[in-house]
């Protein structure tokens, strides 16, 4: 995440004519939809990974009937000085010396516990589901504001598209991580009017913002090839308000595109919110996320890294099946589109 | 292309001037981040506070206090003000470790994914191509905490190959300067070679449906000089557009994460030591820097592109 | 932002060598005697001169300029590179409580009334640059200590000498107080009111004589002239420095007594992964840990094996506790705080640190005069909390279910901390949640009082050896708008009153009052007035290059000039 280019030159983000409508080598009778399912279901590593997202998004979803049934113990309770069966014999959760104890493979501490005694494996799933809320939340925010500001520069042009451009410019320009952490450590302390500091909203935000950009810039110069074209023109001359020719004529046509950076925004946002937290500025305590459990887990290196192996590899996992699932729809869609974050 | 030029610079400034109000008004904002209280120390009576806020500047209005700050930054005459370095020197000091880290790095994700994207357009729709998406995925997946904990756990706490971070310059020991550079290396590399190789497959897959490709192998040319000669070299010009804005980025500090848990004392990681301090003065120099190098390696890249394409209009 | 406290030296204390059982078996036996400061001359006189050693730690000083130091990181090179009118002995364990004479003939006499001190400075002294030492450049180092300024000169400086506050505002050109005659070198200082630590206010290394037209700014990056055993060199921002012995130390009127000149050169790196600081003293690479520094659990089982012999944990003035708001709901009922203090698991709190605390109930930490004796008022801490007398409490208290907000800072292990107290207030009845707040504003966010804070991690490490300076925190008159340091807003009489009667006894009487100490402190923890969850231990580990012959100062940690090479 190191670096958080920049998609940058327009090239990066160009969208190719496969997804202005004209689908090329269109055999009869199939629309673009139908054809990109088509394709989508030849490519069975890309559904094998979509089918693993489900598989941890119910999972995280089932935290609570996890916690009660077959942990039984909530995501924050702690047991710092409790023991625990292992092998038959009792071991403390934490020792004396604050080393964790390591997975234990039976219904309490599955995967081991936390410095603070608690439960990895609740906290896992119940940080997941934080992870996931989050990036849900701020892909929403940037695909919605991201559509907002592309169609609005892409349709209008002149001084409207000239200021969202510069603003865009602006956010670009900051590395995202730096952006994020200066914006998470502001919003963090006080937060700032309705988004109250310790709730999951202040990441979500930051991180939807800082990605806007990615989405607007592309929208922007698809919008821009649009409004030459035909049918619009056909709707002005019907007398057709902006607002109703933006709503309901560029819009459709900008729903292959959306459906490529869902996928791409959200694997993207997962992984900024786990940098965000390890910098200090992300989920806060005790609230778990992937992030905050690596973070902290690092502490224990190297006597407890299943603190940080359990989140870690979690977190890969599923962001890798968000990307490999969108990988394959966008190949579905466009197979030559070059859309990317960077990072 | 003149006037572009100088129209793409003017907006550069203006890009910079807004992302450094931004930072400055974002910071200033921080509840209770008073720096006043801070520097005051304990027990400060009401006068001290008073005195420490005169001294800084901080009684003045806020666009007061940006323009001082901003001008001590140009002047290099600017101080951190929980430990007073100047930060043009602290920055200097960053930097070797930050370039050594980038120049490093860029080299190995710009062959490797030239490598791996290529062999993916080939074999495209085969099983290698199959198998290197996954693994590109898996390398966009990676946060580089995360990778550089395991790297760290596993080669240098378990198999004790290498350091456990740290930076050590080139000019004292090149060979402990190599090793201590390695995993942070692969660490940053692995997320662009995953990026990079995407984008080159496709681009290589566009550029093969090309009219003056299709004449190239219909003059009789063979696939490994077709590959070579006109697709590859097309295609990396995009590529190498990327890795100059991605290069711009990590030298001007971005590549916080990688730094920060390798412990390389680069740019970035004082950025990332700043803003635990909430010390506005480096952060703000180091976001400065960041958006002057991407700023300044994108307009090069427009205007490079101008150069090599005539068609396209330069607006 | 050191790691230790973000104010302060954490001074002193005994050195109580090693700890509880649990410690002792850890550390396999090697670690439990401890290099008592008796030994300290003889060996010093057998160590070997020469060589250069490397200290690793994992924070930077706030500033090697002592005008502006003020962390454990900057005191204790400071110590040794800036040497005061008065100085501390270079001895391990309470030994190095001992006041001596630095550039000062001898201690400055107080007199009858305790409100005027007179010193003499010392003939023929040179800075490290050659300049001669003038009497006048003791006032011009007090002056820059308030301009700059120095982060204690509010509470030590302008709390104390006559004129200065004046000075630091500006309304003045020149500390009233403080006359100096460069003749003769006399120094005579009026203070606004008896302070008895006022010895150990000349100590601090931030007073260390620095000449006169030294610029009134922090020089961070070349740290002024001083006097002293060592010099500061070759400062790469948080990175790295060096201390270089003094040639002329030892010689002619550079010859002070007790204080001894350094064996070996020290480089100084700093790197924040403390891990592998730790692991590299272990193998050898580098020298010496920083004891302010804490030791994973983790690598304790390898340290005990690898690095038998060369580990120890010193106790250091230092008390952890949590303030409870008593002019809040709900902490302003003594019961609701009476709950807290029954039922805190202290041993939990110390597996969150790497089992680093020794458990406690007293504000006055075990180093210090005035530690009680007494068994604690509810119940022995060392046993873990009682969970069950702990929510009778809080039910009796009518406070039951009362929202709490827990103040914590962002840094392990004090969020872990206030993670487990925050869940154990949940437990025992209230409504808790703990906000988070990044380390830097922590103490100007609770310190507050618009915010009223009603409970949170707080901490305090000794300036110097004298309850005093412990109990301010806790009197009515320091309970300030902005900057507060009484963050529970303790207003009791009996407190102030009587911590104001023992604060003007000086620092060498102290033995007289002990046991009048050891009561007002009882009176607070019966009160419940903060909820102490422990004081730290550091641990003390070098090379095996490393003679073991060291000096573990009380207030400073190592001493560097005891330090040599096998």
């Amino acid at each position: 995440m190191a670096t958080s280019s920049a998609p940058g030159t327009d090239l990066s983000t160009e969208i190719s004519d496969a997804l202005l409508g004209e689908a090329v080598e269109l055999p009869p009778g199939l629309g673009p939809w139908r054809l990109a399912w088509r394709r989508l279901r030849r490519n069975r590593v890309a559904l094998f990974f979509g089918g693993v997202f489900l598989l941890i998004l119910v999972l995280c979803l089932l935290a609570p009937v996890y916690a009660k049934h077959i942990a039984h113990q909530g995501p924050a309770a702690e047991n710092i000085t409790g023991t625990v069966k292992v092998g038959g014999k009792a071991k403390d959760v934490v020792s004396t010396t604050g080393i964790p104890v390591g997975p234990t493979w039976h219904s309490r501490y599955f995967l081991g516990a936390d410095e603070n005694g608690r439960d990895v494996a609740v906290r896992l799933l119940y940080g997941g589901r934080n992870s996931l809320e989050i990036g849900f939340v701020a892909t929403a925010i940037t695909i919605f504001f991201g559509l907002l500001v592309g169609v609005l520069a892409g349709y209008f042009r002149g001084i409207t598209d000239g200021i969202i451009t510069r603003v865009l410019d602006v956010i670009w320009a900051f590395p995202a991580v730096l952006l994020g952490v200066t914006l998470g450590v502001s919003l963090a302390l006080g937060g700032i009017g309705p988004l109250h500091g310790n709730t999951l909203m202040v990441p979500a935000v930051v991180v939807g913002v800082v990605y806007i950009p990615y989405v607007g810039k592309p929208v922007r110069g698809q919008v821009l090839g649009l409004r030459e074209r035909e049918f619009i023109d056909a709707a002005r001359q019907q007398g057709l308000s902006h607002a109703r020719i933006m709503f309901s004529e560029i819009l459709p046509n900008l729903g292959s595109t959306i459906v490529v950076f869902v996928p791409l925004i959200l694997a993207n946002a997962i992984l900024l919110e786990a940098g965000l937290s390890y910098l200090g500025a992300g989920v806060q305590p005790p609230n778990p996320s992937w992030g905050t459990m690596i973070a902290d887990g690092i502490r224990t290196i190297p006597a407890a890294f299943h603190n940080v192996l359990v989140p870690g590899i979690m977190l890969v996992l599923a962001v890798m099946s968000i990307n490999v699932f969108g990988d394959g729809l966008r190949d579905a869609l466009d197979p030559r589109s070059k859309v990317r974050i960077a990072r | 292309m003149l006037a572009f030029a100088i129209r793409r610079l003017l907006s550069m400034i203006a890009v910079m001037f807004v992302v450094s109000v931004l930072t400055f008004l974002l910071l200033a904002a921080i509840p209770n981040g008073d720096p006043a209280l801070r520097l005051a120390g304990r027990l400060a009576t009401a006068d001290q506070i008073h005195e420490i806020r005169v001294k800084y500047g901080f009684d003045k209005p806020i666009y007061v206090q940006y323009v001082r700050t901003m001008k001590n930054i140009f002047t290099g005459q600017a101080y951190s003000y929980t430990q007073g370095f100047n930060v043009t020197s602290e920055i200097k000091q960053g930097l070797p470790a930050t370039v050594s880290l980038a120049l490093g790095a860029g080299v190995l994700w710009l062959f490797a994914s030239i490598l791996v994207g290529t062999l993916a357009a080939i074999k495209a729709g085969k099983y290698t191509d199959r198998v290197l998406t996954v693994l590109a995925m898996m390398g966009v997946s990676f946060p580089p905490f995360f990778l550089g904990a395991v790297l760290i756990y596993f080669l240098g706490y378990k198999a004790n190959i290498f350091p456990l971070g740290g930076y050590v310059k080139l000019t004292s020991n090149p060979a402990q300067w190599f090793t201590h550079l390695i995993l942070p290396w692969v660490t940053l590399s692995v997320l662009f070679i995953g990026f990079y190789s995407r984008v080159l497959r496709s681009t290589i897959l566009e550029t093969q449906s090309q009219d003056y490709v299709r004449t190239a192998q219909a003059k009789g040319l063979s696939s490994r000089q077709v590959l070579i000669r006109h697709i590859l070299r097309n295609s990396l010009i995009p590529i190498i557009a990327l890795w100059g804005l991605d290069l711009a980025q990590v030298i001007g500090g971005g590549a916080i994460l990688t730094e920060s848990v390798y412990n390389l004392h680069g740019v970035g990681q004082l950025a990332a030591d700043s803003i635990a301090k909430l010390d506005i003065i480096p952060i703000l120099a180091v976001v400065l820097l960041t958006a002057f190098a991407v700023v300044l390696i994108a307009a090069l890249t427009d205007i490079m592109y101008a150069f090599l394409d005539p068609r396209i209009r330069l607006t | 932002m050191t790691r230790l406290a973000r104010r302060a030296l954490p001074v002193v204390v005994t050195v109580l060598a090693v700890v509880s059982a649990t410690v002792l078996a850890a550390c396999g036996g090697g670690g439990g005697s401890n290099t008592s400061g008796g030994s300290t001359s003889a060996s010093t006189s057998q160590a070997k001169n020469g060589g250069t050693i490397t200290l690793i730690g994992g924070v930077a000083p706030d500033s090697l300029d002592p005008g502006f130091g003020y962390t454990t990181q900057a005191a204790e090179p400071d110590w040794l590179s800036y040497t005061g009118l008065v100085t501390y002995a270079h001895k391990s364990g309470t030994a190095g409580s001992e006041l001596i004479p630095g550039l000062a003939t001898a201690l400055p006499q107080a007199s009858a009334d305790g409100k005027t001190y007179t010193a003499t400075m010392r003939k023929g002294l040179k800075f490290s640059n050659g300049t001669p030492v003038k009497a006048s450049d003791f006032a011009y180092t007090v002056e820059r200590a308030l301009k700059i300024p120095w982060g204690g000169s509010g509470q030590f400086i302008a709390g104390n000498i006559v004129g200065a506050k004046a000075y630091a505002a500006k309304k003045a050109s020149s500390i009233s107080g403080i006359q100096t005659d460069d003749a003769t070198g006399k120094i005579t200082i009026h203070l606004t009111a008896p302070y008895g630590a006022f010895l150990n206010v000349l100590a601090f290394p931030s007073l260390g004589i620095v000449p006169s037209g030294t610029p009134m700014k922090n020089l961070p990056n070349n740290p002024p002239p001083g006097v002293g055993p060592y010099e500061i060199k070759n400062i790469v921002p948080n990175q790295s420095y060096k201390l270089v012995r003094n040639p002329n130390w030892g010689q002619g009127a550079l010859n002070i007594p007790g204080i001894p000149a350094g064996h070996v050169d020290v480089n100084v790196k700093i790197s924040s992964n403390v891990d592998a600081n730790a692991l590299s003293v272990v193998n050898n690479t580098n020298d010496v840990y920083d004891w302010a520094d804490t030791i994973p659990g983790s690598l304790l089982p390898q340290i005990n094996s690898q690095a038998k012999g060369r580990y120890q944990k010193k106790v250091m003035n230092s008390t952890y506790y949590v303030f409870m708001n008593t002019q809040e709901k709900p902490f302003n009922n003594q019961l609701a705080r009476q709950a807290v203090v029954t039922g805190l698991n202290q041993n939990a709190m110390s597996r969150l640190s790497s089992g680093s605390l020794i458990p406690g109930c007293y504000f006055l930490p075990p180093g210090m005069v005035g530690h009680p004796t007494a068994p604690c008022p509810y119940g022995d801490p060392a046993k873990g909390g009682d969970i069950a007398k702990a929510k009778q409490l809080v039910q009796q208290s009518g406070m039951k279910g009362q929202p709490v907000t827990v103040w914590s800072q962002q840094r392990a292990p004090r969020q872990q901390w206030m993670t487990y107290y925050t869940s154990f207030l949940n437990q025992i009845g209230f409504k808790a949640k703990q906000k988070l707040i990044a380390d830097a504003s922590y103490f100007p966010t609770i310190g507050n009082l618009k915010g009223h804070p009603q409970t949170g991690f707080a901490d305090w490490n000794q300036d110097f050896p004298n309850p005093i300076d412990f109990y301010l925190l806790v009197q009515s008159s320091s309970i300030l708008p902005t900057n507060n340091e009484n963050f529970g807003e303790v207003r009791d009489p009996q407190i102030d009153s009587q911590s104001k009667k023992l604060g003007e006894v000086p620092t060498n009487k102290l033995n007289t009052i002990a046991s009048q100490w050891q009561s007002l402190d009882e009176y607070l923890a019966k009160k419940a007035y903060i909820g102490v969850f422990g004081y730290q231990t550091f641990p003390a580990l070098i090379s095996n290059r490393m003679s073991p012959n060291y000096v573990f100062h009380p207030l400073y940690g190592w001493d560097w000039s005891s330090f040599s090479l096998k």
